[in-house]
């Protein structure tokens, strides 16, 4: 049962890393946490939902809806959250996105009723058991997608002009628009593709759990955020570790103590983390 | 200074609130507090609904007393806050009479005291928590506690299903904890050994670590103190995980979204009723198909006992023959054998509702009568 744990872990972990790389990239560039990435993920939800109950049952392309989706609505929040209140201080900001949290939600519940949606199951068959334990398909590529876009990203920052406008804008925006960098442009495309990250994972969620309802973007955001603050919310790989960490923790914390710590125990790491090493365990100061 | 004259006024509209000049008022003004959005919407809608429908059928006989009825609605989201501001805003208006709300226990009990200090009546249709309607002489349950449904599915587990040993996951609120421990209780009772105890928070969507914990205990069958959705949602995870066994659960479970939610996981998951869509009784046929046309789809439990309690009010506005909070008060504890669409209710000296079970099993897809 110690490996079937692990393995829940590590599925579960897979959806805290891609939201933990959310909070990342808008955190590496701004120094600064949008609270209502849990709702993007609860809408690319939705927009996963309603592909497949009414166009297509095609998960790929539910997928891209979410990502689609959130790509929007990342987009819309730093136009109003964050581009409008430049030169204000952080905090205006940040109460905006908890005030968008908060809307996002209602407007959800508002536009499809609140009632918990079923999500058809994908690939839950298992793929192989080993030593008692079954791995499901899902379980095997939402492990790979996690991974695979970690990857990517990393490519994207690294070795592609993009990344390296980002990188700029995130050292230091005023120095990177005196350069004649569109730094605007840059900061948007940023909080797009982190919305956009947010979204998709979203659709995978509700196809893990096949459900979808519009309060399930508040813990998973808070998740996500504590994973990327475990991890070093100023590194992607950070980001990744600390998800996949927190999955196998919370998971193993079900078996050795009992269900109803489990919560505890990630909020503890939250806590923890924040006054002793608010950098994490990979973060840097001033990386990416 | 200032703040002196603010908890001045404080006071005075407190105690306003709370002695209620009655000035004659020309309707028999009702208040409902029900989870209309949020986690537990369908149960807030069906009590809505059916309060509406039975307003409207008691007002087209002329009322009670020559008044008719007239409602006002809360949305508390299911949330204790929500309902607690709800319960400050109706005792606060003297025109009401008394309240039909809220549908958890958690809710109905962080309002309670409010209700208790202005003296108005606060009758629950799902309350089922043993401490609510015990806890304050203006609170009454229609529903029965888990003190009276448990051993019937406690029962149904050993002496029907000849099942011995079972693991039990409950949501950890008051109502969870309270199924949780009757079920357990009368389960031992019967001989029946509960093998492993978890639970999770409301909003939890992650069930695959504690059904596998539940799991490697290796009980004959799981008990599942839940409502609809996580019913479906911990029902879908464990077909995935390929576990199969008998699942028990309490009448929180007999909802037509537990299948729209659950699909084939859902077979074969017992629940319980004190109101049947599918009884044969001309009064419930007929609630049913008005409901039904009216709304698109068949009223579940909350429904029947929403719908019961509007009744149970004018009766007892009939019966105290006065507009007064607690000349009605004293009419409603008094009621006896009132005979509802969910079952016949008569109130304990706890103000509770003692109640018959059925079982109910998902056969295809479709409740039905376990025999």
């Amino acid at each position: 049962m110690f490996l079937q744990q692990l393995i829940n872990g590590l599925a579960q972990g897979s959806l805290f890393a891609l939201i933990a790389i959310s909070f990342s990239l808008v955190w590496g560039l701004l120094r600064m946490v949008n609270f209502a990435m849990g709702e993007v993920y609860m809408l690319g939800a939705y927009a996963g939902w309603l592909v497949v109950m009414y166009a297509t049952p095609n998960l790929g392309v539910a997928l891209v809806a979410g990502f689609v989706i959130g790509w929007i609505v990342g987009w819309f929040i730093e136009k109003v959250a964050f581009k409008a209140m430049r030169g204000v201080p952080h905090i205006a900001s940040l109460v905006c996105t908890i005030g968008f949290s908060f809307f996002l939600k209602e407007l959800a519940s508002a536009l499809f009723r609140a009632e918990t949606k079923s999500m058809p199951s994908y690939y839950s068959d298992t793929a192989f058991t080993f030593a008692e334990a079954n791995i499901s398909y899902l379980q095997i590529i939402m492990v790979v997608i996690a991974v695979v876009m970690m990857v990517l990203l990393q490519i994207l920052f690294y070795r592609t002009k993009i990344g390296l406008a980002v990188r700029a804008v995130a050292l230091d925006y005023r120095t990177a628009s005196l350069m004649g960098m569109k730094v605007d442009r840059v900061t948007s495309l940023a909080f797009s593709l982190s919305g956009a990250l947010a979204g998709f994972v979203g659709v995978l969620a509700a196809t893990y759990y096949n459900a979808v309802n519009a309060s399930m973007g508040f813990v998973a955001g808070l998740k996500g955020f504590t994973a990327a603050v475990f991890g070093g919310i100023t590194s992607i790989p950070g980001a990744i570790l600390g998800g996949y960490l927190l999955g196998a923790i919370e998971n193993l914390s079900v078996k050795y103590m009992s269900s109803g710590y489990r919560d505890l125990v990630s909020y503890f790491i939250l806590i923890t983390f924040l006054l002793f090493r608010p950098n994490g365990i990979l973060g840097k100061k001033a990386k990416l | 200074m200032q703040n002196k004259w603010h908890s001045l006024v404080g006071v005075t509209l407190l105690v306003g609130g709370a002695t209620g000049a009655w000035a004659a008022p020309s309707t028999i003004h009702i208040a409902l507090t029900a989870p209309i959005t949020g986690d537990y919407a369908e149960y807030g809608n069906n009590f809505k609904h059916s309060v509406e429908l039975a307003i409207e059928e008691i007002n087209g006989k002329g009322g009670a007393l020559g008044k008719k009825f007239e409602l006002s609605v809360g949305d508390s989201k299911g949330d204790p806050k929500e309902s607690a501001i709800l319960a400050q805003k109706w005792t606060s208006d003297s025109t009401i009479l008394a309240e039909i709300g809220d549908f958890t226990s958690t809710c109905c009990m962080a309002s309670q005291p409010i209700y208790n200090r202005a003296g108005v009546i606060q009758l629950s249709p799902t309350a089922s928590h043993t401490k609510f309607a015990s806890g304050s002489k203006w609170s009454f349950s229609a529903y029965g506690t888990q003190y009276w449904e448990q051993p019937v599915m406690a029962s149904l587990a050993v002496d029907k299903l000849k099942l011995k040993t079972a693991a039990i996951l409950y949501i950890n609120n008051d109502w969870g904890v309270d199924t949780q421990k009757f079920f357990k209780e009368n389960f031992e009772k019967r001989g029946g050994k509960i093998l492993a105890e978890e639970s999770y928070f409301s909003g939890e969507t992650d069930f695959n670590a504690v059904l596998t914990k539940l799991k490697g205990a290796k009980p004959d069958a799981l008990f599942i103190a839940t409502m609809y959705n996580d019913g479906a949602l911990i029902s879908k995870q464990r077909e995935k995980m390929g576990w199969n066994l008998p699942v028990i659960g309490s009448s929180a479970l007999y909802s037509p979204q537990l299948i729209q939610l659950g699909g084939t996981a859902v077979n074969g998951v017992y629940s319980n009723v004190s109101f049947f869509a599918k009884d044969p009784d001309p009064r419930i046929q007929s609630f049913v198909k008005t409901f039904e046309t009216r709304y698109g789809n068949s009223p579940n439990f909350a429904a029947a006992l929403a719908y019961d309690c509007v009744y149970l009010l004018a009766e007892a506005v009939k019966r105290a023959n006065a507009m007064d909070r607690s000349a009605v008060r004293d009419a409603l504890a008094a009621t006896k054998d009132f005979k509802g669409l969910a079952g016949s209710i008569t109130f304990t000296q706890d103000r509770d509702a003692i109640k018959s079970y059925k079982p109910v099993q998902v056969v295809n897809g479709d409740f039905q009568l376990v025999k």
